[in-house]
């Protein structure tokens, strides 16, 4: 009798233990069952799956010897089990993303225990076969936390779904009782983040505004930012919108309801649940049928082809150069940023920025004509936009050696971007221009292409040109020598420090220097 | 949900009753469909109360009675919120602590109105309505406020400064230096009073010694200004903030006695029709002045302002030497009586929207201030250590 109820209390301890791991990466998957079962057919390491197995295989041949045998083994199976979930709880404690113990964690926490609970006790209480499969399954489920993983998170389904939509309605309720509040949807394959950002700020001009945090852009991120930081002064709240799937833009559409939508682009991202861009399109322009639900209106980015092809012709484009009612036109780059008029449905302002590169332009106009719309004079607008900062590392504008400028592009390591940078060093219109690049790494079968490419584009727009490492230049080289570069403009440094030195004996207040995709500040110090 | 905003008056000032009729007025022409209104007003010992009867000025009449049936409370800081805590709340009560996210303080004068209460909510971190600490603590100093005009060259009226104590030391040597430099008539001031409490006009020696006498009474620093014979008297609010201001339409206020007295300013029509404080002090709104004077004058209003560096509401006086058509800037009132809503109807911006303007004002500072960086994201304690063992450690 005794034993039985150590063996319990060893199984519950060891399915606990393997279970935080188990739920870290259910956590770290989003809660998804496929997702997760994902990770653990890439994960699962054999040897201790086939000890496991063994052990199992074990206690089934304890149990067809008969109940008393298998409550007398039941210690050492469950021992083992002790082990495998001591070393699974290491591995969380040793990550850098740990399990975060959340309530609906908690609550998964919980019901697995009292299962656990429930199936030893009524093993030790009960005789005959049905101890011996009640035990058995303990057994199993200590020795597999990642089955107990499975069952808690379907079993507590109906719940959590009545737990979310609790607090959905509670979001809803907030949000519909915060007087004249006004709610802006972005949303965008790529851009909507830095977008919501540069909105926010432009619109703090003249109003209290709320956004949502980081990447918080799924029904139950919104639904938690209303519920933590809408307050009651709070008089626009910017709501950012991801999706995966078809369907998942209209469902915090209904949540929040937006009278104003803007989408900063449609793209090839998420394909692989999307299936296709016309897909993508739908799925962005729900939050076009919700805004006009309201009467609201929407903007869209009218360099983006699809969009320009299939979007309702009530939309508000705008786009980077001429051609819509809001765009930006006399664009040049200089010491302090980037330069240019913003035409805001007629009225002109000039505004300066820290951001460089098209992409960032397209992102302000496109904030900017929101904000307009709301009532932020163009004299605000061009305020704010002149204290935007950029992104550490990305584009990044700073003073340099011999007075020289710097453009920081280190945390730059894709292809597009980088073209994209060797373009806005070419907007440095008058002044010297310098790239010092180890080029792409890590691009598997493209990477020599790319880095041709990169070769080519840096050889039609700069004076001088430092590669960083031998092999490592050499598709670089090549580039840049098929363009017609000039040789005795082009050198090789074996390392950042040589190429720094290489870059001083030369560089002056008029250079302008670009640093793709390599840490500046190891060396500048 | 809506937007809570806490009127506070009332506080240790020679000016408590007039705040409280500023306030009443005030909180009963706030648009009650966006904002919600909690009265704190303070009493002369500095004690906060809240009660619903605080919307009726009648309840101010029996002050004890209207304590009696109050809630004493205080302001707190709770996470980010800054909450309105009752003080006796016994457990099971119905009273629950009221989150507020703005402060409109309707006070006059010393020890609230010169950025006292304004650093109180400064360091508690709720936002608040008007001028902030520098310029309420400025616009209450007289003399510093002269010297601030004369610094951004716009015209006041000169000036000698001292202290009580260096009166009663170098009487004589003073009163010298005032009739050298100032000349008979002169006004003599508190520097820190509103409202023209212990100011007296002297045309003699025994006059302006009476008039010292009873400034040094108010204040431990006096001022002494040369007065102009021929003299109007004009007002001018300005509405906004650094960035944007507007300046309202113009009132010459009528004396009784050769300056404003306090008498006049709050007392004169009371007892017929009751308190209604700065409103209903006769008065010529807009002011019988040339449209060019006019002009002059609100453009000089809200070069004052920004001068200043003063948000909100606020109302400027001038006096125009009549003699020789100068305008001089006399004073500025960082919360003015009535929050000079007369002129602002008179400006064709009702009450209600100016009160709503003055409380965006507010966030909007607020705003601008969070956009600003106030923190830097490394922890210098990290590397520090004091003792011996600090080897590793830089030393401070």
């Amino acid at each position: 009798m005794f034993l039985p109820i150590i063996a319990m209390a060893v199984a519950v301890v060891s399915g606990f233990l393997g279970l935080i791991r188990q739920y870290q990466m259910l956590q770290q998957n989003s809660y998804f069952a496929s997702r997760y079962f994902g990770w653990l057919k890439g994960n699962a390491p054999l040897l201790p799956l086939i000890l496991k197995g063994f052990i199992v295989i074990l206690a089934l041949l304890a149990a067809l010897l008969g109940e008393s045998t298998l409550k007398e083994s039941l210690t050492l199976f469950v021992a083992v089990a002790l082990y495998f979930g001591w070393r699974a709880a290491a591995l969380n404690g040793e990550s850098i993303k740990k399990l975060v113990y959340t309530a609906r964690i908690k609550r998964m926490l919980a019901f697995s225990v009292v299962l656990l609970l429930v199936l030893g006790i009524l093993g030790i209480v009960f005789k005959g076969i049905v101890s011996v499969v009640l035990l058995t399954v303990l057994v199993l489920l200590s020795l597999f936390p990642e089955l107990l993983c499975f069952i808690s998170l379907f079993a507590l389904k109906p719940c959590e779904k009545m737990i979310a939509n609790h607090y959905i309605n509670d979001a809803k309720k907030i949000l519909s009782s915060v007087y004249g509040i006004k709610v802006i949807g972005i949303t965008g394959s790529f851009g909507k983040t830095s977008t919501k950002y540069i909105l926010s700020r432009i619109l703090s001009e003249k109003f209290n505004v709320l956004h949502t945090p980081e990447s918080f852009n799924t029904p139950m991120g919104v639904v938690r930012t209303i519920r933590e930081s809408l307050r009651a002064d709070t008089e626009i709240f910017v709501c950012e919108m991801g999706a995966k799937n078809v369907g998942d833009i209209k469902e915090i559409c209904d949540i929040v309801h937006p009278d104003f939508g803007l989408i900063t682009s449609v793209g090839a991202q998420h394909l692989e649940t999307f299936k296709s861009i016309d897909n993508v399109f739908k799925t962005k322009f729900e939050l076009y049928d919700a805004v006009k639900a309201k009467s609201g209106t929407v903007f869209a980015n009218g360099d983006n082809k699809i969009i320009t092809e299939n979007a309702a012709e009530d939309v508000i484009l705008y786009s980077s150069s001429a051609g819509t009612n809001y765009f930006a036109e006399n664009i040049t780059s200089g010491r302090n940023g980037a330069n240019f008029d913003l035409v805001l449905n007629g009225e002109r302002v000039s505004v300066s920025t820290k951001l460089l590169g098209r992409h960032n332009i397209l992102n302000i106009i496109g904030a900017a004509a929101v904000a307009y719309s709301l009532g932020v004079s163009p004299e605000d607008i061009a305020f704010a936009v002149s204290r935007l900062t950029p992104t550490e590392h990305r584009l990044e504008l700073k003073g340099s050696l011999n007075g020289s400028l710097l453009i920081d592009d280190a945390y730059n390591a894709n292809p597009e971007g980088c073209l994209e940078a060797v373009n806005v060093l070419n907007s440095f219109d008058g002044m010297k221009k310098v790239i010092i690049t180890p080029g792409l790494v890590e691009l598997g079968d493209k990477e020599f292409e790319c880095n041709k490419a990169l070769g080519e584009a840096a050889a039609k727009v700069c004076d001088k040109i430092i590669f960083v490492g031998k092999k490592r230049s050499e598709p670089l080289v090549l580039g840049a020598k098929e363009a017609g570069f000039n040789a005795d403009n082009m050198y090789i440094a074996a390392s950042f420090k040589e190429a720094m030195e290489i870059y001083t004996s030369f560089c002056d207040e008029n250079t302008v220097v670009l640093l793709e995709n390599d840490l500046p500040d190891n060396y500048l110090k | 949900m809506k937007t809570t905003v806490a009127f506070i008056f009332g506080c240790r000032s020679v000016e408590h009753e007039v705040s409280i009729i500023s306030a009443v007025q005030a909180m009963r022409s706030v648009n009650r469909e966006k904002y919600d209104i909690v009265p704190i007003y303070v009493t002369k010992n500095g004690e906060m109360y809240t009660s619903e009867k605080m919307f009726e000025i009648e309840s101010f009449r029996d002050m004890k009675a209207l304590i009696a049936d109050s809630e004493p409370v205080t302001l707190i800081k709770k996470g980010k919120d800054v909450v309105l805590k009752y003080l006796n709340n016994k457990m099971f009560s119905k009273k629950k602590d009221v989150v507020l996210n703005v402060a409109f303080p309707v006070v006059h004068g010393t020890n609230c109105e010169d950025g006292t209460l304004q650093g109180y909510l400064e360091f508690l971190g709720l936002p608040y309505v008007g001028c902030d600490v520098l310029s309420s603590a400025v616009g209450m100093d007289k003399a510093v406020f002269k010297y601030v005009m004369k610094a951004a060259d716009l015209p006041v009226l000169d000036c000698i400064c001292f202290y009580a104590r260096e009166y009663a030391k170098n009487k004589n040597e003073i009163i010298e230096k005032a009739e050298k430099e100032i000349g008979y008539p002169m006004i003599v001031k508190p520097v820190n009073l509103g409202s023209s409490v212990g100011i007296t006009k002297a045309a003699d020696k025994n006059a302006l010694i009476d008039a010292i006498d009873l400034a040094v009474s108010f204040s431990d620093k006096v001022l002494i200004e040369h007065a102009v014979s021929a003299i109007r008297e004009i007002n001018c609010s300005v509405v906004g903030d650094a960035d944007s201001c507007e300046a309202s339409v113009l009132e010459e206020p009528f004396m009784n006695d050769e300056i404003l007295s306090y008498e006049d300013k709050y007392m004169s029509n009371s007892k017929s029709s009751g308190s209604k404080g700065m409103a209903s002090l006769s008065r010529k709104i807009p002011a019988d002045i040339s449209e060019e004077k006019s002009t002059e004058i609100r453009e000089l209003a809200k070069k004052v302002f920004k001068a200043l560096g003063a948000a909100g509401v606020v109302r400027i006086d001038f006096i125009i030497d009549t003699d020789t058509n100068k305008v001089y800037v006399n004073e500025i009132n960082t919360i003015p009586g009535s929050l000079s809503f007369y002129l602002w109807e008179a400006t064709k911006l009702p009450y209600s929207e100016l009160l709503d303007k003055l409380i965006s004002l507010a966030f909007r500072r607020n705003r601008n201030r969070e956009n600003l960086t106030f923190t830097i994201d490394t922890n210098i304690l990290s590397g520090v250590s004091f003792g011996a063992k600090g080897a590793k450690g830089s030393k401070i």
